[in-house]
């Protein structure tokens, strides 16, 4: 897969800020009168989708994101992707989302330093281990190859680690980190040379549903008549579906990161510990990048940085990584998880609204399944047959009595 | 590493340096004085410790000398990535370089920056095959980062200190001293928490206040009961514990500091210009030359252009006169008028519409930023204000910002200059007491 | 010809960088943060943020007051993890072994 528009270094705005470059995003002008999909939320989600619709030749397709691109929790996370996950469904998915991930810079045209140093995970507990194990025998039935450490093992793959507590690891050496705002340029910039048209800085003010079928979505830059409406805005959905009557009971929960100074690379895998929700990388700049779960806080939207983060995550570092004390934190910022009643996403279209379609509820893992779930979408919606997930995860599932027999992923962490 | 020494010591400043000491730097024993930072001390002893940016590979070294611009990161005692410019000499101290100009890869990887003479979009780099784009993605993380792992994990974790005062003043420069003055004299407790080695600020850098003002200033401040924090860094306002809290980061602690009235007085930061390779080593903050000059008795070099935009006409002009008079050969060229800069790794002069000069030093005098991070932090608006400097704290008559119990003045606000600023930080202190 | 006209010294960003940045219609500062990488060195800004929005002003063609900075986060400078890690804030887990 080529992409459709590659870069030439001498195409640039001169200094006189003439543009010889046809711009990604819509910089003014209102939307257009109609579209056959309005995708709304401009993060990885909206935009994944609206990449592999074009590609597949729907390119009547309208992006409305309401702030700055990656404004969202698309470009607030820490870039990590793993197949390490305790349901076979979200296993599967994310071994064919890796291989999206390993072929984006050469398929969409632009780097995302996706690096397969592997993730450690690090149990304190037997019950850890035994929680460990369990997810690991699945995940190799389905040919992930994760196994099992006794801690010196760990610290062969990580020296600086301290192994006091330490009573077992998990390790997979294909999981990865890749660099989050790329994907949202490259999904954009090779979704709009097909035709379809991205607007930033444009909230939704209201959303009607038409008599007949589709929506009037309205903007302060115009209204369109949208066929369908993909409701990506992630933490934010229960509030857009609220304007046409749809009930989406996600919530968000704010979850606190923060980078380092760059140092030389010495960190090959993702590490988390399973007792705090701790986790860290080197990111491709060099920067230890990882959060913390710091618990006894309810939901909120709010994204402001506390202290209390700051210095729960030095603790746990401290302690597991001694050598990092003199390491300094550069910046603190914060994302919302998406959080789910049953810790699943929600996908498809809502009940008694067959084009009022939904992606979200992925609990903090949403990046990373966007471009396996972008492409399923894009088959479903150019006339091919939907994917499981638009019946598993379906909206209705919390109503119809079908929700409590889903298997609940127990592994939503980093 | 180069011995070419452009700068000297001045016998005049002699017995105000501090004690003699000798510290190591880049392999080199140099003489040094425990009143200098290290990197006064390597610029004073002719050392240059270069290190090369991240993406074009070009040589670097210290720009501002106040602990802003990360340009002169060094790896000290064995920890990396420290200001050279804010660690003081101390007797068998060890600095060693990061990233060091020259070196083999730079040699290679330098071709970057002549090839790419208009820019390179990192982004789009070696996408076109799975087997180009898998090198670069390995080539970028080898060449990533700045310093290595330290040496030895952290001995011991210090304790976190408590503060609660009635007036916390962040800046210890003319306005927050004055300020912080002026409300400890009406009783109420007042802490000043100041980032650079001494307080004093902007005194310490311009010839017409001088060293002996920056010290009276802050004599001043201490016999009127104001605490101050030196060498600490205001590093956050967090609205936890009703009220919020500041952290407060100093070498050997953090503190929590608790207080009624906050009032930000950070000044400005010393900023380039822009010009043509305005990052070559030697194009240094004009605030920097002062700041050698003024508090360090160091002259940076005998030829020095100066570099100047009308804004702040008389600050260079009193800052040529000071270098004039320590026997330096100066000459002053409008921004406007400069094309380039000349010199690979260190700067040999300035082209402009009209003449080529040579030099050893350029000295930027741009108007100092406003250092509104931490007001910002609190809710208070800015606006960017080019004339000001940037992005200026907006307050009213008073100094009070938009949020409630802030207030701001000084530089901060809008960029003053030293007498003005002190008397601005008067004013508003006297302000902050009838609120009370 | 003139030499390159650095804005952002800690990630070697260009004016050039910025005019490309804008040429492919990433304009809001929080855009042309991330698409540049302006800002997001050791420095954080303090450097850079008043030029490169002045900058960006100029190209876009709009009053200077209209150009908001980009969020200012903690931690205002580098602070090390040691300095944290014993704040009576932190919280403490289960497992937290106490302080000497």
């Amino acid at each position: 897969m080529q992409p459709v528009m590659d870069d030439e270094d001498e195409s640039r705005a001169d200094v006189s800020g003439e543009i010889r470059l046809p711009a990604t995003l819509e910089g003014s002008g209102p939307l257009p009168q109609q579209a056959e999909i309005v995708i709304v939320g401009g993060g990885v989600m909206g935009l994944a989708i609206a990449y592999y619709l074009a590609r597949r030749g729907l390119t009547d397709v309208v992006v409305i994101e309401r702030g700055y691109l990656a404004e969202g929790a698309s470009g607030r996370n820490g870039g990590g992707v793993r197949q390490q996950w305790s349901t076979e469904i979200n296993i599967r998915l994310m071994q064919e989302s890796v291989e999206l991930c390993r072929r984006f810079a050469v398929d969409v045209g632009v780097n995302v330093w996706f690096r397969q140093g592997g993730y450690l995970f690090l149990a304190r507990s037997q019950n850890e281990v035994a929680r460990l194990e369990k997810n690991i025998a699945l995940q190799n039935r389905c040919g992930v190859a994760t196994r099992m450490l006794e801690p010196k093992q760990a610290k062969d793959i990580v020296p600086e680690l301290n192994l006091d507590g330490i009573v077992g690891a998990a390790f997979n050496p294909s999981d990865g980190i890749l660099f989050p705002w790329p994907f949202l340029w490259g999904y954009a910039r090779q979704a709009a040379a097909m035709g379809v048209k991205i607007y930033t800085q444009t909230p939704v003010v209201s959303l009607v549903a038409r008599d007949g079928g589709g929506y009037d979505v309205r903007t302060e830059r115009g209204t369109c008549r949208a066929r369908r409406v993909i409701n990506a805005t992630g933490a934010w959905s229960p509030k857009l579906a609220e304007l046409v009557g749809v009930k989406v009971p996600t919530f968000p929960i704010r979850h606190e990161i923060c980078s380092s100074e760059p140092l030389k690379p010495f960190l090959r895998p993702m590490v988390s510990e399973l007792a705090s929700g701790l986790y860290c990388s080197q990111s491709m700049r060099g920067e230890i990048v990882g959060g913390v779960t710091v618990p006894g806080h309810g939901s909120t939207y709010a994204m402001g940085s506390t202290l209390e983060f700051l210095t729960t995550y030095a603790r746990r570092l401290v302690r597991l990584m001694p050598i990092l004390g003199d390491i300094k934190v550069l910046r603190q910022w914060a994302g919302p998880y998406d959080q789910s009643p049953d810790g699943n996403p929600i996908l498809g279209p809502a009940p008694d609204h067959p084009d009022f379609f939904l992606a979200c509820g992925f609990v903090g893992h949403g990046f990373m399944m966007a471009p396996i779930v972008g492409k399923l979408y894009a088959e479903w919606l150019t006339g091919g047959t939907p994917h499981e997930i638009f019946s598993r995860y379906r909206l209705a599932r919390f109503t119809d009595g079908s929700g409590a027999s889903q298997p609940k992923e127990d592994f939503n962490i980093g | 590493m180069y011995i070419a020494g452009v700068a000297r010591r001045l016998s005049g400043h002699d017995g105000v340096r501090g004690d003699a000491v000798e510290v190591r730097i880049a392999d080199t024993t140099v003489r040094a004085f425990t009143d200098e930072s290290i990197a006064a001390a390597a610029l004073a002893s002719g050392v240059r410790v270069l290190s090369r940016s991240l993406k074009y590979h070009r040589p670097r070294t210290f720009f501002c000398l106040e602990g802003h611009c990360s340009g002169c990161l060094v790896r000290l005692g064995g920890v990396p990535n420290l200001r050279a410019c804010q660690a003081p000499c101390t007797a068998g101290a060890e600095v060693v370089g990061q990233n060091a100009f020259p070196s083999a890869e730079v040699d290679l990887l330098g071709a970057v920056d002549f090839l790419f003479s208009r820019g390179l979009d990192h982004h789009t780099l070696m996408t076109s095959s799975s087997v180009l784009n898998k090198l670069a993605n390995k080539v970028v993380r080898q060449l990533s980062g700045l310093g290595k792992l330290p040496d030895h994990a952290v001995a011991s974790l210090p304790e976190v200190q408590r503060y609660d005062v009635d007036v916390c003043v962040i800046g210890g420069g003319p306005a927050g001293l004055e300020a912080a003055t002026a409300t400890a004299r009406a009783g109420r407790s007042t802490v000043v928490v100041d980032d650079q080695l001494r307080p004093g600020g902007s005194m310490r850098t311009d010839p017409r206040t001088g060293r002996q003002l920056a010290e009276a200033t802050w004599q001043a401040a201490a016999s009127s009961g104001v605490a101050v924090l030196a060498r600490s860094t205001a590093i956050g306002f967090f609205p936890e514990d009703d009220g919020g809290v500041l952290a407060v980061s100093a070498p050997d602690r953090l503190y929590r500091v608790y207080a009624k009235q906050w009032i930000w007085a950070t000044g400005g930061y010393a900023v380039n210009l822009p010009f043509g390779d305005n990052d070559r080593p030697g194009v240094i903050a004009a605030r920097a030359v002062g700041r050698l000059l003024v508090d360090h008795g160091i002259v940076a070099g005998d030829r020095v252009v100066v570099i100047e935009v009308p804004e702040v006409t008389e600050d260079a002009t009193a800052l040529s006169g000071a270098l004039a008079a320590a026997g330096a050969d100066v000459h002053r060229v409008a921004l406007h008028s400069v094309v380039s800069v000349k010199g690979r790794s260190w700067v040999s002069g300035v082209v402009t519409d009209r003449q080529k000069l040579e030099c050893d030093i350029v000295a930027v005098a741009a108007i100092p930023a406003p250092a509104s991070e931490g007001p910002r932090q609190q809710g208070c608006k800015v606006v960017l204000d080019p004339p000001a400097g940037g992005f200026k704290v907006v307050v009213d008559e008073l100094g009070r910002t938009t949020t409630p119990n802030v207030w701001a003045c000084g530089d901060v606000c809008g960029y003053l200059g030293p007498a003005a600023a002190a008397a601005d930080g008067a004013r508003v202190g006297a302000n902050v007491i009838a609120n009370f | 010809m003139a030499g390159k006209i650095v804005l952002c010294r800690c990630e070697d960003m260009t004016l050039a960088d910025l005019e490309h940045s804008v040429g492919r219609g990433y304009k809001d500062i929080e855009e042309v943060k991330r698409y540049t990488g302006f800002g997001t060195g050791p420095c954080q800004g303090k450097e850079c943020l008043a030029v490169v929005a002045t900058q960006l002003a100029r190209l876009c063609k709009q009053p200077p007051a209209t150009v908001p900075p980009f969020t200012s986060r903690p931690p205002l400078a580098p602070t090390p993890l040691k300095l944290l890690a014993r704040d009576p804030g932190a919280h403490r887990f289960d497992d937290d072994p106490g302080d000497d």
